[in-house]
């Protein structure tokens, strides 16, 4: 049975989470501090850790308690969870190693929607390729299963909402998604700013890689399409 | 009217003082005329004096002294102001024609006026003849066939006896007196008296005699006679002021003595004249010094001139006048009477100079006043327009930016600028509070949404009856109400996040409109959509940040979405000159609301009333203004020119 840590402050959503994780078949480990979480996470690593940023007196809490987790395993999938949107709170969680960050308007049904794929990914990378799962389009290679992205040949690293959104795109070249279309996509609830700055955030990760990159294109007031 | 005006206005009320100065002046002019008046009466009163019961100085004669009025026969000659010439002419002699003396008989007429110059008595005579018979030329003048009309002139002499003069002349021009002289056997003949000469001339109906008399001449009487014949030869018909047979003059002549001018003469000074008459009334002597200046400074300056034109009325410039009886006390009755005339030359001067100082000097502090007062006010204009420039742009929507002036000055003008920064930054507070309370409340709110939503999801998963599936499906319903509400309230902080991470690219500005209108055709299906876009697709190369510009769109769009009616028309004009484009986006529907017009483009304010299941914070036209200020550009908001819609434009710089 998998094991699921929820670090929240917040009781009735915490308990609410474990709930429903609970009904899902997880187990569910739940903390309300950063200290009672590593205290614990010292103990045994859970397979999956949802964190809030905000932990009762500590306001970055959750982001002490990402870094902490990361230095403790590689792999152990992380999604952040929090009442705040900003850009720079995304921005800043990715980059400390989290594999998805979510607000708290998600529902349950998304939340372990991801959770489920987060899991699937780890199986998949331990099973060898699955070609069937494998989408070329160019220069990119896309592996549905282990949620993994190439660009000639070199891993992009994508959040979970990322990769969804180039797989909206790319699965039908040519083809213009709207916002709504790639938020569906992505099991998420997002504003059009925040759709903006995800695909821009995309574009950065492959230009990082690639400055000629342009695949992505802006179709004004439509959404965006793939363009090999 | 400006303040400033107002205050010269008042300022223009000082103009009082040179007002009530000249009252004053006027009214010192008055006094002054008063106390001349008294000091010229009382200098007449003593000149009136120092001849009391000098008989011998008034009169010439002490006979003619006489008080009784003159009668019909007395003559009292005028004073004359010149000599008049010896023409037979009346020309130069006074036009009155109270001094005439005249004498009829029948049809006949005798006019005789007399008048004294120097030493010389003037008589002018006007007979009235309707036969004017001269002598006859040649003949001897005391032979009775020769002879014509013949004037003669008795008078007394100065020692007392009676003498008697003929005028005759064989034609008109100048005229010779005789004097019939006894000689020896008792022939007459006719001697001249060199010392009369005169003229005589023809007038219509008659004739016209001047002549000139030496006053050394005379006694105390004197009369003419006229010898009116109406043929040469013929017997004479005789009337006037000498007795018929024995040629006596028993007429006075009342004539002033020769030293009374003399005498008077020192009692005068420039600008004054005496006169002294009969207490008849006529003119004994005068000494006239009237027209002799008595200061020649009084008219310097233009101003004193100006000023004077401005205060004098017609005839207050005119002559004062004292009358004082001269008696004599042992007669007991007047013997004449001293009138003194003094111009006003004496003393308009000296209210003149007072009154040019006078104005000047209220003049100058009326000027002063005004000038004054209008610094003042524009002063005080220019500080009250700078605390209303100050308070109009003080709140921007970055807040309080500017230092309120005024706040040090110590006056109510200091006051009022504390006042009004107390209440701006007071305001700022509250704006800035505003400003953040949506983004806090969503912020808020979430947390206690997502308990109950989360427990809603379990709830469900719970599968309880169908109608508890109901109620749960009503109230997940609603939570996804209150997130989009979270969502619409957090929009402006979001693009707010996203102006200051956008980047700026060129791009095609007509094609990303273009396209975002295609996408609006498919999403408002409801209304049409027309483009003009004056530079083309590809036409107009712009630099800023597409995805922002696509937005404020967006919200133009919505707005005019909202605002007209089904089917309506919605028109996206792009224009362009050399330094900035135009953005409008015009649609049919209710004009703007002019209270409204100005705040349409602030945070969380909004006109719209009618019912609308999306929630609105009236942050649209906001996030438009956000984004065009970002391009350092400006919002506007007006109606259509024929006020079937609203138009709103956005000017961005290129």
């Amino acid at each position: 049975m998998k094991l699921i840590a929820i670090v929240e402050d917040e009781p009735a959503i915490r308990d609410n989470y474990a709930a429903a994780f609970k009904r899902e078949g997880y187990a569910v480990r739940i903390y309300g501090t950063r200290k009672e979480a590593l205290a614990a996470f010292a103990a045994r690593l859970p397979d999956l850790a949802v964190i809030d940023i905000s932990l009762g007196e500590e306001p970055e809490g959750g982001y002490e308690l990402c870094r902490a987790l990361r230095s403790m395993s590689a792999e152990l999938p992380i999604i952040f969870l929090t009442a705040r949107d900003s850009e720079i709170d995304a921005v800043s969680g990715l980059r400390l190693g989290a594999d998805d960050f979510l607000t708290k308007d998600l529902s349950l049904a998304h939340l372990i929607a991801r959770v489920n794929a987060l899991f699937r990914r780890i199986e998949a990378l331990r099973k060898p390729h699955a070609e069937a799962q494998i989408m070329r389009r160019g220069a990119l290679t896309l592996d549905a299963e282990r949620m993994q992205v190439e660009w000639d040949g070199q891993v992009v690293l994508l959040s979970l909402t990322e990769f969804w959104i180039v797989h909206a795109l790319a699965h039908h070249p040519g083809h213009v998604k709207n916002r709504q279309q790639l938020m569906d996509a992505a099991n998420v609830v997002l504003d059009d700013n925040t759709i903006t700055s995800h695909v821009k955030r995309i574009r950065r990760k492959f230009q990082a890689l690639d400055a000629k990159f342009d695949a992505i294109q802006t179709v004004y007031g439509m959404g965006y399409r793939w363009v090999e | 009217m400006s303040l400033r005006l107002k205050l010269l206005l008042l300022g223009l009320a000082t103009l009082v003082l040179p007002w009530a100065g000249c009252q004053y002046a006027l009214e010192m002019e008055s006094a002054l005329r008063e106390g001349e008046q008294q000091s010229l009466a009382a200098t007449a009163q003593t000149l009136a004096a120092a001849l009391q019961g000098r008989t011998d100085l008034l009169y010439r004669d002490a006979e003619g002294s006489d008080a009784a009025p003159p009668g019909p026969i007395d003559l009292q000659p005028v004073l004359l102001s010149a000599a008049p010439y010896l023409d037979g002419y009346a020309d130069e002699w006074p036009r009155s024609s109270s001094a005439w003396r005249t004498v009829a008989s029948g049809r006949r007429q005798l006019r005789i006026l007399t008048g004294v110059h120097e030493r010389w008595l003037y008589v002018l005579l006007e007979v009235r003849d309707d036969h004017v018979v001269f002598d006859a030329a040649g003949a001897d003048a005391l032979d009775p066939a020769g002879l014509g009309d013949r004037v003669w002139l008795g008078f007394e002499d100065p020692s007392g006896s009676d003498r008697q003069l003929f005028i005759g002349t064989t034609g008109p021009g100048p005229v010779r007196a005789r004097r019939i002289e006894g000689r020896e056997l008792g022939r007459q003949v006719a001697v001249d008296e060199p010392r009369i000469s005169g003229a005589w001339q023809l007038i219509a109906g008659g004739y016209r005699i001047g002549l000139r008399v030496p006053l050394s001449l005379l006694g105390g009487r004197f009369g003419v006679l006229i010898d009116d014949r109406d043929e040469r030869g013929g017997a004479p018909e005789s009337y006037g002021t000498l007795d018929r047979d024995t040629l006596h003059a028993s007429g006075r002549l009342i004539l002033a003595s020769p030293e009374l001018a003399a005498y008077l003469a020192q009692f005068i000074q420039p600008g004054m004249r005496v006169t002294v008459t009969t207490p008849a009334g006529g003119a004994l002597g005068e000494v006239d010094a009237l027209s002799v200046p008595a200061d020649a400074g009084s008219d310097r300056g233009i101003l004193a001139r100006l000023y004077r034109r401005l205060l004098d009325q017609a005839g207050t410039r005119g002559l004062v006048e004292a009358d004082a009886p001269i008696t004599d006390t042992d007669r007991g009755a007047a013997i004449g009477t001293l009138r003194l005339t003094q111009t006003a030359a004496r003393w308009l001067p000296l209210r003149d100079r007072a009154l040019t100082k006078l104005l000047n000097l209220t003049l100058l502090t009326s000027g002063a006043a005004v000038v004054v007062m209008f610094a003042f006010a524009a002063w005080l204009a220019y500080r009250l327009d700078r605390l209303r420039r100050a308070s109009e742009s003080a709140l921007t929507r970055e807040g309080l930016v500017t230092t309120f002036p005024e706040t040090g000055s110590r006056d109510e003008l200091g006051d009022v600028a504390r006042s009004f920064a107390t209440l701006l930054s007071r305001l700022n507070e509250y704006t800035g509070y505003l400003r953040t309370l949506a983004g806090k409340l969503a912020h808020e709110i979430r947390t206690p949404l997502t308990i109950v939503r989360s427990s809603l999801e379990n709830l469900e998963s719970e599968a309880g009856s169908a109608g508890a599936r109901t109620y749960i499906a009503r109230a997940r319903e609603g939570s996804e109400r209150l997130s989009a509400i979270l969502v619409a309230m957090g929009a402006a902080t979001r693009v707010e996040e996203a102006i200051g991470s956008a980047e700026r690219q060129r791009f095609d500005l007509a094609g990303v409109i273009a396209s975002a209108v295609d996408s609006y055709r498919t999403a408002f299906a409801a209304r049409r959509f027309a483009t003009e876009l004056a530079p083309g697709p590809g036409a107009l190369e712009f630099t800023g940040a597409p995805e922002l510009i696509v937005q404020l769109l967006d919200k133009l769009i919505d707005n005019a979405v909202d605002f007209s009616p089904p089917g309506a028309t919605i028109t996206v004009r792009l224009t362009a000159d050399l330094t900035s484009v135009t953005l409008e986006v015009e649609n049919p529907g209710p004009t703007l609301a002019p209270e409204g017009r100005a705040r349409l483009f602030e945070s969380l304010w909004q006109s719209r009333s009618g019912a609308d299941s999306r929630p609105h914070f009236g942050l649209g036209l906001y996030i438009v203004r956000l984004i065009a200020e970002f391009h350092g550009g400006s919002v506007a908001a007006g109606d259509l020119p024929d006020g079937s819609g609203a138009r709103f434009s956005v000017r961005l710089p290129r």
